[in-house]
């Protein structure tokens, strides 16, 4: 997944914002993966400018459905 | 007709020993993986916790009374343990901890409690070093949209 969410993030850069939480290693990622209630890795929350939460992929995820969940929050 | 009563009281009897003799098994040997609420009633109860990620991941944040016993070192440790005695084993996600937890069945372990679903879906407190860290507050959007990325290099 590593190299699509590269591209991806560069692709998005200024529109959407990244954040990409190693759960081993990150406090912060873990109490985040437990406040959205995921329980899986990888887990990926796309959440609108509002705070409201608008999609959610588990597991491998293609990079055209990675790519639609992205262009819905714009 | 005798003969056929026979037969079903023989049955009932058997069914009723059979029965009787699984109610008095102890219900919990084994392996059981168990969901977040269950292992919050375990560690209330005072079973053994241990926690078998790194030390650094453990500094971060564990449960109540968890002990950090790294992979790496769990042969060693384990070794050492009363076999009888019940084992609540968790990790981050429950990949690391399903090999513990394989292990310890292995050695013979008799009562080995799995929070398959790892740290990351307890909702209860954690501690942090001596401190009980409280749970996680609500996030605060940002002014852009997000993605969140969890994942875990295991």
């Amino acid at each position: 997944m590593k190299p699509v969410v590269d591209r991806l993030k560069q692709e998005y850069e200024g529109r959407v914002e990244f954040r990409i939480y190693d759960v081993d290693k990150s406090s912060e990622g873990q109490e985040l993966m437990r406040s959205y209630g995921a329980q899986y890795v990888p887990t990926f929350v796309f959440v609108n400018s509002d705070g409201v939460e608008v999609d959610r992929a588990v597991g491998e995820t293609s990079e055209a459905e990675m790519r639609r969940m992205l262009d819905a929050l714009e | 007709m005798d003969y056929r009563r026979a037969l079903i009281w023989g049955g009932v009897a058997i069914a009723v020993i059979v029965g009787g003799v699984l109610l008095m098994s102890p219900a919990d040997e084994g392996v059981e993986n168990v969901t977040p609420s269950r292992a919050g009633e375990l560690v209330a109860e005072g079973v053994r916790v241990i926690d078998v990620r790194t030390p650094g991941e453990f500094e971060l944040s564990h449960l109540p009374g968890a002990e950090n016993v790294p992979m790496d070192s769990l042969g060693a440790s384990a070794s050492e343990w009363d076999r009888a005695e019940p084992i609540l084993i968790y990790c981050t996600t429950g990949a690391r901890s399903a090999h513990a937890v394989s292990y310890l069945e292995a050695q013979g372990f008799e009562t080995v409690y799995h929070l398959a679903a790892g740290i990351i879906a307890w909702d209860g407190d954690l501690e942090r070093g001596s401190e009980i860290a409280p749970m996680p507050a609500d996030v605060t959007p940002g002014a852009a949209p997000v993605m969140y990325e969890f994942s875990t290099d295991w």
